[in-house]
């Protein structure tokens, strides 16, 4: 009797919370808590995505990967590459009531590029030296030296908008913006720390309406209680659910998973300086010997998509090269040419623990296909910031010989993933940690940074992707995919290829 | 017992400048270069001097010492490299959601534990001693990451009754201070129990019993507070580790305390946020220490500070 009172009491009062949620709030249960709502000093996507919300940048980018109009309608860069003439939209106003013009985007800019503002992603806007206004719509960004990358890099949330004038009202300083106020179709209401983030819908916005009052972003670091409160109905939708569980996942008819694309492609580096791996038909071999495939399907769930280039279809200047198909034979040909005696080959490797979907079990699989092959790979693992020391040793102390990583370019322009092949960006000056060099891949590169017409540009990277793909610095692995879950009661939620989630039109499904 | 306290308190601000100091020589002697862990990896070498003067690392190291040691008087814990707030507010901010779960804990630790291990005693060798043993193993032996998602799949998926996880509402402080307060109450009743057993055997409850004295009485009002002393030690040990240690069961159930700020900031490298929360921490084990002594001599009058 008692219990069945109990049981009762505890049912109503779960139901009187569940009436004193708001109905047109939309919950989303994401990973990592925001270190900043600043655009200007954003590290993460999943915070970018968070800041999306409130500020808008000039241009954007769709479903695939395409340059779209956002608060620019039109851009242009001039045949010299040395300015691009933006257009803005018309009768857009910040939440604070500020309208969009010429001036609050150069005030806006030279925020991004002044010294004394922190900015970890200044490196895509050096080439800015300044704007000129031509009137209240029309503005010219000012380049010392052509940059056809951009457009591209103006789409990041980076280079989101904020009124000028918030930056001094309610905590917010100029260097640091802790209450973002921008043009989206979302007003920031409220932050704790740790917990949660809320924003409210704003109902001037310039564009089309939200369905939903507001939505809450809610912080839960891990994989299993996200997992948890999407199938206990209490958020609407979680970002990166365990691996393990996608399969059963897909099967709940309670819930759905979109596989949203990404431009992260995950490889593993290999030294090219090591006496042992600077013959590219031994590091050939190594690409021959896994079978990529397998290991998407068995260890990943499915949540990738095997490379065919040394970048992600979304990317600008991808162009698909081949497969090195799962071949053990070719593989124990090729090292054999080289003049590796089988099992005469010991390699150190490298991975992480949960930095990317799978990463060590995929690396222990990796290893065990290269001992099918005569290659005994020893793999070890440690934490994630001695990892990236370890790695980012100059050429002389790098001991490394293969480690596993993932790269996510910036913005989707091959110019951010082909930093990986430049020589320039050796470390410590950058991370492209298998030394890996060849000058005329050094040229194409170069050539195709600075390049303005975009077929031409096109087809320089794809040169150089064709000399990279041959001489193989990396094993070529695959493609991450975004897994997101979403209740069966919400419907038109997508991904973006930048690793962002598309939810801000969601609606109850019919 | 003034002078007992004050002497105690210097204690406690010892205790802390001390772990203060090792804790500054500690983080600085660690591999890596803060500024540049700062300003990440593909920062230009200029905005990594410009943070290094920013943070005053350019400083020698005595120089950064008397400065740190100078805000940290005033209550200023530096600013945190993450998140650009100062450390200070961020634990403050997260402090009474750790407060919070750590008392909810003890407070079901305390209720349940003490009367369970004097039961346990009470019918020492007899079935419920059995029970409560098995009990106590199972509290102590489980991890609380396991235990913590069994609850939320029963209670929050299968039965929908209480939320799986976050800080909203009455109902979301149940599962996390139940998981939090299992491990706990085994102590507890474990400590209860043996402690219990020895005040059982003496002169006087005997004598009690002997004056025909009800055995409910003997026990809760005349056994059960002289066996109380070492509980509130274990109690109070508990609740410190519960404030500073929660770090499992804040993650599980994304309770935005003291511990995962702690996980998040060593993650980051965030030095000074792990420095103001290492000192933090150790002023309340230290605070919590003084006041189990205090409570001593309210519960056993044989103790006084003189």
């Amino acid at each position: 009797m008692r219990v069945v009172f109990i049981k009762g009491v505890v049912s109503f009062l779960a139901v009187l919370l569940s009436f004193g949620v708001a109905q047109e709030t939309f919950r989303i249960a994401i990973g990592v808590d925001a270190d900043t709502l600043d655009p200007v000093q954003g590290t993460t996507t999943t915070v970018d995505n968070i800041v999306d919300y409130m500020a808008q940048t000039l241009i954007g980018i769709d479903e695939s990967g395409g340059l779209v109009p956002l608060l620019a309608t039109e851009w242009e860069t001039a045949e010299d590459g040395l300015s691009m003439n933006i257009t803005l939209r018309d009768g857009v106003t910040f939440h604070d009531g500020t309208e969009l013009t010429s001036e609050v985007v150069a005030w806006n800019i030279e925020r991004l590029i002044d010294p004394n503002v922190r900015v970890p992603r200044r490196g895509a806007y050096t080439a800015i030296e300044g704007v000129e206004i031509v009137d209240d719509l029309h503005l010219r960004i000012l380049l010392s030296e052509p940059a056809p990358y951009l457009a591209g890099a103006l789409t990041q949330t980076t280079a989101a908008l904020i009124s000028p004038d918030s930056v001094e009202a309610q905590g917010n300083s100029y260097e640091n913006v802790t209450r973002p106020v921008g043009t989206g179709p979302y007003v920031f209401e409220s932050r704790s720390f740790g917990e949660r983030i809320v924003v409210n819908r704003f109902d001037d916005y310039w564009g089309e309406l939200p369905y939903y009052e507001q939505v809450i972003f809610q912080i839960v670091p891990e994989a299993t209680t996200r997992e948890s409160l999407i199938l206990s109905g209490q958020v609407d939708m979680i970002i990166l659910p365990p691996a393990s569980d996608i399969p059963a996942l897909q099967a709940n008819p309670a819930v759905e998973v979109v596989m949203g694309p990404s431009d992260r492609t995950i490889f593993i580096v290999i030294n090219t300086t090591d006496p042992a791996l600077d013959d590219p038909r031994v590091r050939q071999a190594l690409n021959y010997a896994v079978d990529k495939q397998a290991i998407v399907d068995g260890i990943l769930f499915g949540a990738a998509t095997v490379m065919d280039a040394p970048m992600a279809e979304s990317i600008f200047g991808y162009e698909p090269i081949g497969t090195y198909e799962y071949d053990p034979e070719r593989a124990r040909e090729l090292l054999a040419e080289a003049g590796v005696e089988e099992g005469s080959l010991t390699l150190d490797f490298m991975s992480p623990t949960g930095r990317y979907v799978q990463d060590f079990p995929a690396s222990q699989a990796i290893a065990s296909y290269l001992d099918d092959v005569g290659i005994n790979a020893q793999v070890r693992t440690m934490d994630w910031p001695t990892y990236i020391g370890t790695m980012t040793q100059p050429v002389e102390q790098n001991e490394t010989q293969l480690h596993l990583l993932g790269w996510a370019p910036a913005f989707l322009d091959a110019s951010q993933q082909m930093q990986q092949f430049h020589s320039s960006q050796h470390p410590p000056a950058g991370l492209a940690t298998s030394f890996y060099h060849n000058a005329e891949v050094d040229r194409l590169i170069d050539e195709a940074n600075a390049e303005v017409d975009p077929e031409r540009r096109q087809e320089l990277y794809a040169q150089a992707s064709r000399i990279i793909w041959d001489e193989a610095p990396w094993i070529f692995l695959w493609v991450q995919s975004f897994p997101m879950v979403h209740s069966a009661d919400v419907t038109n939620i997508s991904g973006l290829p930048n690793e962002k989630f598309y939810a801000i039109y969601a609606r109850p499904a019919e | 017992m003034h002078a007992y306290l004050i002497q105690r308190l210097v204690g406690v601000l010892v205790t802390v400048v001390f772990v203060a100091i090792t804790i500054f020589l500690m983080v600085r002697t660690l591999p890596g270069d803060p500024a540049r862990v700062i300003a990440g990896v593909l920062a230009s070498e200029q905005d990594v001097d410009r943070i290094r003067v920013q943070l005053g690392l350019d400083e020698p190291l005595w120089r950064q010492g008397l400065i740190f040691m100078g805000n940290l008087v005033q209550g200023d814990l530096g600013t945190s490299a993450r998140t650009s707030n100062s450390v200070t507010s961020e634990i403050a901010e997260r402090f009474s959601a750790t407060l919070y779960l750590a008392l909810v804990s003890t407070v079901l630790a305390v209720a349940i534990g003490v009367p369970l291990g004097a039961l346990a005693a009470a019918k020492a060798g007899k079935p419920l001693d059995l029970f409560v043993s098995t009990v106590v193993l199972f509290g102590i032996s489980m991890p609380v990451y396991w235990l913590g998602l069994m609850l939320i799949i029963l209670f929050s998926i299968r039965l929908r009754w209480l939320p799986a996880a976050g800080a909203e509402g009455p109902l979301s402080i149940i599962l996390p201070a139940v998981t939090l307060a299992f491990f706990s109450l085994a102590f507890v009743a474990r400590i209860t129990r043996s402690t219990m057993l020895e005040v059982l055997h003496q002169e006087y409850v005997r004598t009690a019993v002997a004056k025909g004295l009800r055995q409910r009485v003997v026990l809760w009002r005349h056994a059960l507070r002289n066996a109380l002393a070492p509980v509130v030690t274990v109690v109070g040990l508990q609740f410190g580790e519960l404030l500073g240690g929660a770090i499992l069961t804040e993650t599980v159930f994304a309770w935005p305390g003291l511990g995962r700020l702690l996980v998040d900031s060593i993650f980051a490298r965030d030095y000074p946020t792990i420095q103001g929360l290492v000192i933090v921490f150790a002023l309340l084990f230290a605070l919590v220490n003084l006041i189990v002594d205090l409570l001593y001599a309210v519960i056993d009058p044989r103790v006084s500070y003189g």
